[in-house]
């Protein structure tokens, strides 16, 4: 749980300034920390590694990493690369990234979050710089770095506010970890803009990529009457069920309608390119140091997918106006008073919800069901 | 014999020579099985008769030598080969699948077995076999269900069933009454009658004079001679088996003869226990065990003898009675109490419960002296202490060991039965309970072991002796009882008792029916 | 004639090794033989392997890290093995070394070193904890041991995934799917690898001078060489058999202990890293000695450490799994193979 009581000195530190949004640029929950920089590294000699959670032909969350990837590939054709997929969360993962050390590499971006599996070897390797995705500890020589998805989140939840009938949303949740509740309490609340009854019920499966759990969690919340799927899953299994069934469905990562064209609505797609090319350049030039938690944000980095085929006009238009406000004026819907799941006032009327108290967000809000820490 | 000067032999071993690592298990062996004879194969424990037989069916490969079928040079790679070329030999230690009936087994990896045939069609097959071989089996009865005869009558089966020509036998009257014996005799001579051949390894010399047209004697993995039968004395035999003067005899005359009867150390009280197929195995048995004497046990194997052996050392627990030692009821008859009271065991299957194979020869020596000293110091187990007292039972079996730390199936049957006896007879200071202790034994290793157990009796030591053999039970018992179906028919003085009647009993017949 | 090939039942040790030794390189050859194929350069490969795993700090780190806990699985399922029983569930009693560690690390506060015999002990009692309804049902009722242990496995994954991403989820750095980090770590010794590989490697040799030189490893070695035997010769054979399963139990939580406070320092879904099925093939290779699991155990986690290596020499996981699985399979064949000899039939020479 996060509330303001418990934000540690550091954490505090970061929030300042952090008022005035503008979400244009990428929000950054902890500048870099003063350290000295990483001495240059020649473009010949970057060795450049990249570890994945996932296969990257999985069409999702690792493939968007991997064409980051490829766009760091075509802007710097003489460095090295190391890319390592299916990465457990076991002490493997700290004998790959230890691997990748003694491979020689300058730079290391793991795309999922393995915490102290990673912090075991990063620690020891102070002359490298070390990226982890979704990450909250950074170091001297660490950053983390994740995607304000709450945003784009809540413009697909005022469509689905407009196209479900029953007002029953359902979620198929990997973990009960801060991106499933933010996304959660976000899609609802787009949804409750435009129908105040409608509630959400998740089901959480326990892996990011588990076709089977996904498309059984699917059908079962179709069964309870859910009318519009959504979730955070790696791969199309929900969306097929969708299709067949004859309901709706939002996904996440990359576009992947073509697994359910009918009842695709949009997805909350993902771009890595830009952060990763100007973070190998800074780390090539000489001028990068660790420490910074950023958050890219919509429009650079996570946005909605275009609309799907059967998403009518009216309601691409109700929700993209939303977008646009956001945009635009940087307007945030995430302001108090708001209720959790108990019924419990968490964030007072007028206070406006903090990126960092969005990223760490932990509890459901009320009208959501079936996700507890 | 026919006199007529060479008919071709339908098998000829020449030069045969085999070595294994410390051992000439074969040495120049010529041997020759000619048409419609039954050849024995005469030689004492380790001379070399099962290796050749081995070498003959393509279980092992020779060194040197040839062997020719029907003169020509053949040779086996595996024991299927050579029944496809009609040699098919029954081993002593059966090689069926347990778990599978008769007639699962006489069709098992058998060509001319019908493909999809149900239960009953290969049971029917099963019974014609054995009319035409004159082998009385069941066909429908599970292997584990048979006495060792029955089973081996299933083997034998199996192989004439294959067509087999040459039919080689090992000792295959160690697991039998005389009454199968004299069936199996018969069956042996239609064989042969039929214009086959029977090699059939041996070291009884009476059913070698008996049943044999020509004999064929090994010692020490060399062949002594090869002689018709008509010119045998079973003294000549003994002595070309082994090199030596052999007496049988002098076994009466070692036993001391007693004034009095000793005090009952051991007893069963009304005990009725279970087999393993949990059916009545033994039924109110009462039977009283004296120290200072030899109890013999007569019976035709699978009467409950087994579970008598078991019930009397604590292996199996009886189902009602009492279990007496010295006048006291034992509460808790386990193994560990039998061999703390001194009584030991010489089991009937000694690969099944009384050795380990694979474990070292020195492991299995000290297996009733582990738990004590000098072997063990408090937890500790001492193997220098293990090797010791191994190498001294072995000594005084005299086994000849090459170490101590092979593992004991390196030894041959006849050597792990002496060295099982020897370690029995050292914690037998109560009892010692022998069953079918001559099985598989020549008549040198029996006699020593008889007189072995001659000497425990002296000393005051109660002996149970299980046996088939009526005349080693005749030679060397104080008392005898007959058992038949669970029960025990009659316990007479040794003395007072009449051969005849205890073969009677011996095959459930008492007074009633026989005035019936 | 043809040749044949007959099959013995008894193989010599040093025709084993040679069979496997065999074996082995063939599998790296059809290994080396496909990526070449694919357009990778296998002897680069091979030595990459060689130099990163046996010749660097962080290599060696590695293969210590690895072998850890597959000298103790590997020596679970041999322990079992010794009593004709096969332990397939080693995972399981992983994952509840590792939980019971966990637990008390997380919510039991004490000085360090008392803390790590505490959790040692727990350890062993949580993954004998978790074989013993098998052991009772074995002991008991003859009921298989392969399945009950096998499917205890899939139990303690999902208690251990509910507690990793439920109750106990880490509040603080906000990991996925893990607990907190348990604040008692066992000391390293060089770099990361920790003073739980010493005892690890301890553990085989202790076994086997127990075997030895105890009654207790007397009574074992001749329980489970004949059952009927021992039981012939006063073994209390049932009791015999529960202390073994439970030792294997508790060998195998220990495994679990030793990964959460040497190497891993929190619960999660993924801690036992099939450690325990791969004791099944530590067991295998090391064909119950259990001094032969030292050796099965460190091929295996030159293989592991192998697989990583190759990662991030760009192979997917799939094709390490395939390799891995290449060289598993031509051992197995190699340890039949041993079995048979060829015959020729000879020339006639009469």
């Amino acid at each position: 749980m996060i509330d303001l009581k418990n934000i540690n000195r550091r954490r505090f530190m970061g929030l300042a300034g952090m008022t005035a949004a503008a979400s244009m640029v990428p929000w950054k929950v902890r500048q870099a920390l003063a350290a000295t920089p990483l001495p240059a590294v020649k473009e010949e000699d970057a060795i450049i590694g990249f570890g994945h959670v996932g296969p990257i032909s999985d069409e999702g969350w690792t493939y968007s990493h991997h064409q980051g990837l490829e766009a760091v590939k075509a802007a710097f054709p003489k460095a090295k690369y190391l890319e390592v997929e299916n990465i457990p969360f076991s002490a493997d993962c700290t004998r790959i990234y230890r691997q990748m050390v003694s491979d020689g590499a300058n730079m290391i971006f793991s795309t999922s979050n393995y915490g102290d599996l990673i912090y075991e070897v990063s620690d020891r390797a102070t002359d490298v710089a070390w990226f982890e995705c979704d990450g909250r500890r950074p170091a001297d020589n660490l950053s983390g770095y994740y995607i304000q998805h709450w945003y784009p989140t809540y413009v697909v939840g005022i469509a689905a506010g407009l196209l479900s009938k029953t007002g029953k949303l359902g979620y198929v949740a990997s973990f009960p970890v801060p991106s499933v509740f933010s996304g959660t309490n976000a899609f609802l609340m787009g949804a409750r803009t435009v129908n105040p009854n409608a509630t959400l019920q998740a089901v959480v499966i326990n892996s990011w990529f588990d076709p089977q759990g996904a498309k059984q969690a699917g059908t079962a919340l179709a069964d309870n009457g859910c009318d519009f799927l959504f979730g955070i899953m790696d791969e199309a299994a929900y969306l097929q069920v969708a299709e067949e069934r004859g309901i709706w469905a939002a996904m996440w990562n990359t576009d992947i309608r073509r697994y359910g064209p009918k009842a695709y609505v949009s997805s909350i797609v993902l771009d890595w390119k830009d952060y990763y090319v100007e973070q190998v350049k800074k780390r090539l030039a000489g001028e990068w140091t660790g420490g910074e938690e950023t958050l890219l944000p919509m429009g650079k980095g996570i946005d909605r997918d275009a609309w799907g085929e059967r998403v009518p006009a009216d309601v691409a238009a109700k929700a993209d106006a939303v977008r646009d406000k956001m945009l635009k004026e940087g307007w945030s819907p995430f302001v108090g008073e708001i209720k959790d799941a108990e019924g419990t006032v968490r964030v007072p009327a007028g206070h406006r919800m903090t990126e960092d108290e969005l990223y760490n967000w932990d509890w459901s809000i009320e009208g959501v069901s079936g996700l507890k820490v | 014999m026919p006199a007529s000067p060479s008919p071709r032999p339908i098998v000829a071993l020449r030069g045969i020579g085999k070595v294994f690592p410390g051992v000439i298990a074969n040495a120049d062996v010529d041997f020759d099985l000619l048409p419609g004879e039954i050849h024995a194969l005469l030689g004492e424990n380790g001379a070399g008769k099962s290796t050749l037989m081995n070498v003959l069916t393509g279980i092992y490969r020779p060194d040197s030598g040839a062997i020719l079928m029907d003169g020509k040079e053949v040779a086996f790679a595996s024991p299927v080969e050579a029944i496809a070329a009609g040699i098919g030999m029954v081993h002593q230690h059966f090689k069926l699948v347990r778990a599978f009936t008769v007639a699962e087994n006489v069709h098992l990896g058998w060509k001319e077995t019908p493909r999809l045939a149900s239960k009953s069609v290969l049971e029917a097959r099963t019974r014609a076999l054995s009319e035409r071989y004159g082998l009385a089996v069941r066909p429908e009865a599970r292997i584990d269900e048979l006495s060792a005869g029955e089973q081996q009558r299933v083997e034998i089966l199996r192989v004439l069933a294959r067509q087999a020509r040459v039919l080689i036998l090992d000792e295959p009257t160690a697991v039998l009454t005389p009454a199968e014996a004299r069936v199996l005799f018969k069956a042996l001579r239609a064989f042969k009658d039929a214009g086959n051949s029977v090699i059939f390894i041996s070291h009884k010399l009476d059913e070698v004079m008996e049943i044999a047209d020509r004999v064929t004697v090994l010692r020490g993995g060399r062949k002594v001679l090869t002689e018709t039968t008509e010119n045998c004395t079973t003294t000549k035999l003994a002595q070309w088996m082994v090199g030596r003067e052999m007496v049988l005899g002098g076994l009466r005359e070692a036993i001391v003869p007693r004034s009095e009867a000793g005090r009952i150390v051991l007893a069963l009280d009304h005990v009725s226990a279970s087999d393993d197929r949990g059916r009545k195995g033994l039924i109110e048995v009462d039977l009283p065990v004296r120290a200072g004497e030899i109890l013999g046990i007569a019976g035709v194997a699978g009467n409950g003898q087994r579970e008598l052996s078991e019930v009397l050392t604590g292996i199996r627990r009886p189902d009602s009675g009492r279990i007496l030692v010295e006048g006291v009821p034992l509460d808790d008859p386990s193994p560990d109490v039998f061999l703390e009271l001194g009584v030991g065991h010489i089991p009937e299957d000694r690969i099944k419960s009384g050795i380990a194979p694979s474990l070292p020869i020195s492991d299995n020596a000290v297996m009733r002296a582990y738990g004590e000293a000098p072997i063990a110091h408090g937890i500790f187990f001492s193997p220098k202490a293990a090797d010791a007292l191994a190498k001294q039972i072995a000594d005084d079996a005299a086994v000849t060991i090459p170490s101590l730390r092979t593992p004991i199936r390196n030894l041959s049957g006849g050597n792990q039965q002496r060295l099982v006896a020897r370690r029995e007879m050292r914690i037998a200071r109560l009892a010692i309970v022998a069953a079918y202790p001559s099985r598989g034994l020549d008549v040198g290793a029996i006699s020593t072991l008889l007189h072995y157990l001659i000497d425990l009796r002296n000393q005051g030591v109660a002996v149970v002796l299980i046996s088939e053999e009526l005349s080693e039970l005749f030679d060397v018992t104080d008392r005898i009882a007959v058992m038949f179906k669970g029960r025990v028919m009659g316990l007479y003085e040794t003395k007072d008792a009449d051969l005849e009647r205890v073969g009677l009993l011996m095959g459930g017949q008492t007074q009633q029916t026989e005035a019936a | 004639m043809a040749l044949h090939f007959v099959r013995s039942p008894v193989v010599s040790s040093a025709r084993a090794l040679t069979a496997r030794v065999i074996g082995f390189v063939l599998a790296l050859g059809l290994g080396a033989l496909v990526l070449g194929i694919a357009g990778f350069d296998s002897l680069h490969l091979g030595r990459q392997i060689i130099v990163k795993s046996l010749g660097s700090q962080f290599g060696l780190e590695d293969l210590g890290l690895l072998y850890t806990p597959l000298l103790l699985t590997g020596l679970a399922v041999t322990v079992m093995a010794r009593m004709g029983l096969w332990n397939i569930g080693a995972d399981g009693q992983f994952y509840l070394g590792a939980f019971v560690t966990t637990a008390i690390g997380l919510f039991i506060k004490g000085p360090e070193p008392f803390m790590l015999v505490l959790m040692f002990f727990a350890g062993a009692a949580g993954g004998a904890l978790w074989i013993l309804v098998p052991t009772l049902a074995k002991a008991y009722a003859k009921v298989d041991e392969i399945i009950t242990t096998l499917l205890l496995n899939f139990v303690a994954l999902l208690l251990v995934y509910y507690v990793a991403t439920g109750p106990w989820r880490d509040r603080v750095s906000g990991t996925t799917a893990s607990t907190g980090r348990v604040p008692y770590k066992m000391p390293d010794f060089f770099g990361s690898l920790h003073w739980g590989f010493v005892i690890a490697l301890a553990a085989p040799i202790l076994f086997a001078l127990a075997l030895r030189y105890t009654k207790w490893g007397y009574e074992v070695r001749l329980s489970g060489a004949n059952p009927d035997a021992a039981h012939y010769a006063g073994i209390p054979v049932r009791r015999r058999l529960i202390t073994i399963m439970l030792l294997s139990g508790a060998i195998a939580g220990i495994a679990g202990m030793l990964e959460v406070a040497g190497t891993v320092h929190r619960l999660q879904g993924g801690i036992s890293n099939n450690y325990g099925y791969l004791g099944v093939m530590v067991a295998v290779l090391a064909r119950g000695s259990a001094l032969g699991v030292i050796a099965g155990a460190f091929l295996m986690a030159l293989i592991l450490n192998a697989g990583i290596i190759l990662q991030t020499q760009g192979l997917t996981t799939s094709a390490v799994l395939a390799l891995t699985g290449l060289i598993m399979l031509f051992t197995a064949i190699a340890d039949q193979f041993a079995h048979y000899r060829l015959v020729r039939p000879r020339a006639a020479t009469a």
